[in-house]
């Protein structure tokens, strides 16, 4: 997104150049009503939601609670959530690529990071919609399928409480967008359609199984000692994202039980990968 | 950068009625056979070098880019037209040499048409353009369609257009903020003789409310009817240039065609293969 030389003007008598919010906004509502549009995506959140529904209910948890469901569908969407988030945005920026739109952009007045800031908070608008959805769902099943009455304060042990599963879903949220974002990344970096669903595939596998063995490895070979186990798994945002629900989900719960986690590394761990993803993006829409 | 003021800057809007200079501009290639190269230049390029990796596809290339005219960029496949386009629009550094933009400040400074211009599915002709527009603070995109021909289309969705209207949206797309340059990539690719016509009018119409068009292009006839200056990619250099009319008397030819042919050296009938595929 650049010029000969020069920044293009504020105004012009003519035009006047929005504001970079009112740009990045542009840029959402053109991806937002991209994925309200394209079928592919509906497809995908219609088959999402159904796995979920279908997984908490199959693993019985639907009937003994929040914190039982939570405890059911962890596992799964540790799997189904970055292959959606992937699904959303590996295309995002590749597209407007192979199209010479990306070229187009260059030439008027909105920063490479204006869009891949848009572009992000396009899509993850559908991402969310569509995990949120599903879980609310889930969570409106629990309330009609549970045989035990439900508790809403999460204060002490033993406790289920939708506040807990809301917690859930707050931390798969988040988890969600850290994987769009690299997923973004990788759609400004690969910009061409042959490679992007390698790397993509690459990525997710790097995600679900990488790095998960590269801290066994770790902890084996004695690089990441005992003690900063618990710091050491928020370099990855799965195990950030488990750590995380295991915190602040299930063992509050439960009342007792070993760390699992360091929850502000986690966090940080997840947001590191969100802005770190986003700026990869920035600079590879700007080369 | 050379400011100009607001009364030198000619917007566009749209229809054209031509100016007392416009009208000069165009006289003074018709009666003496040579443009105007003495006017401002808009964008310059000063011995511009540019390779893919080892491969050199220009060298040394000095051009200047002049408002009000249609600039055609010709040459052999391969030869780097879309290149130096690029590199002109600033859309590409070269690796040598340097690219100026002198034109007013305004929001845009360059309209760019790629190659096979493509928009984005499921948003139809009007929601693409007010996307545009809306980066521009642009409030009347339907306006754009009009100008272009294009507006019985409006509601039509971008991958049910034809390929000359896809054409025709670009080019709409790339007027939009009224840039002083518009750089247009084979804006007739693949289209019938009558559209191919119709987008070179629109070519002419935006050099008559000012606009420095510069496009590629493999139709001479044309070129030769419509461009007010020829720039003749070669061997990785600029072959020649000049009006089409100073280029007919300097070889002695009938047509742009006979010019091209005595100008370029090497097998016409052989692909350059330097770099890019233009």
């Amino acid at each position: 997104m650049t010029d000969p030389e020069s920044v293009p003007a504020e105004s012009d008598g003519a035009h006047t150049k929005p504001s970079a919010a009112t740009q990045i906004a542009r840029v959402v509502e053109r991806e937002r009503k991209t994925v309200a549009r394209t079928r592919t995506f509906a497809i995908l959140g219609i088959g999402f939601t159904a796995v979920v529904l279908g997984l908490a209910w199959a693993s019985g948890g639907t009937s003994g609670g929040y914190v039982p469901t939570v405890v059911g569908l962890l596992t799964p969407l540790e799997l189904l959530v970055p292959i959606l988030a992937m699904a959303f945005g590996y295309r995002a920026i590749t597209g407007d690529a192979d199209r010479g739109e990306l070229d187009v952009l260059q030439t008027y007045p909105i920063s490479a990071h204006q869009h891949v800031l848009g572009v992000y908070i396009g899509r993850a608008i559908g991402l969310l919609a569509v995990i949120l959805a599903s879980l609310a769902l889930v969570a409106i099943a629990v309330v009609f399928l549970r045989t035990e009455p439900i508790g809403w304060y999460a204060s002490h042990a033993s406790t289920d409480s939708p506040i807990l599963f809301a917690r859930f879903a707050v931390l798969t949220a988040l988890f969600a967008v850290a994987i769009l974002a690299v997923a973004i990344a990788i759609s400004a970096v690969a910009r061409e359609a042959r490679t992007v669903l390698a790397l993509a595939v690459a990525t997710l596998v790097v995600v679900l199984v990488g790095l998960d063995l590269a801290l066994v490895y770790g902890l084996a070979s004695g690089v990441i000692g005992e003690g900063s186990l618990i710091h050491a798994i928020a370099f990855s945002p799965l195990s950030a994202y488990r750590g995380l629900v295991f915190e602040s989900v299930v063992v509050t719960a439960a009342g007792t039980g070993p760390q699992t986690a360091a929850p502000l590394s986690s966090v940080v761990g997840l947001l590191t990968w969100t802005i770190g993803s986003l700026a990869v993006a920035t600079l590879a829409v700007r080369r | 950068m050379t400011t100009r003021t607001q009364s030198e800057q000619q917007t566009s809007g749209g229809g054209h009625t031509e100016t007392a200079e416009e009208s000069s501009v165009r006289s003074t290639r018709d009666t003496d056979g040579n443009s105007d190269s003495d006017g401002d230049p808009l964008v310059t390029a000063n011995e511009v070098d540019f390779a893919y990796g080892a491969v050199s596809v220009l060298e040394g290339v000095s051009v200047a880019i002049r408002p009000a005219r249609i600039t055609a960029l010709i040459g052999p496949n391969g030869v780097g037209k879309t290149t130096l386009l690029q590199a002109l629009a600033g859309l590409t550094d070269p690796s040598g040499g340097s690219i100026t933009y002198h034109g007013p400040d305004t929001v845009r400074h360059i309209g760019y048409l790629p190659q096979n211009p493509a928009f984005r599915p499921g948003f139809s002709a009007l929601e693409t353009l007010e996307f545009y527009a809306s980066l521009v603070g642009e409030t009347d995109p339907h306006a754009r369609l009009e100008r272009v021909g294009l507006e019985a289309a409006a509601d039509r969705r971008v991958e049910a257009l034809s390929g000359g209207m896809t054409q025709l949206l670009g080019i709409a797309q790339a007027t939009i903020g009224d840039p002083p340059l518009v750089a247009l990539d084979e804006p007739a690719s693949g289209l019938d003789p009558g559209m191919t016509t119709h987008v070179f009018d629109v070519a002419a119409d935006l050099a008559a409310t000012g606009t420095a068009v510069l496009l590629t292009s493999h139709d001479l006839d044309l070129v030769e009817r419509t461009a007010d200056e020829v720039i003749l990619l070669d061997d990785g250099g600029v072959a020649d240039q000049g009006s089409p009319s100073a280029l007919l008397d300097r070889y002695e030819a009938d047509s742009l065609w006979e010019t091209y042919e005595a100008a370029l050296t090497g097998d016409l009938h052989t692909v350059r293969v330097r770099g890019d595929s233009s």
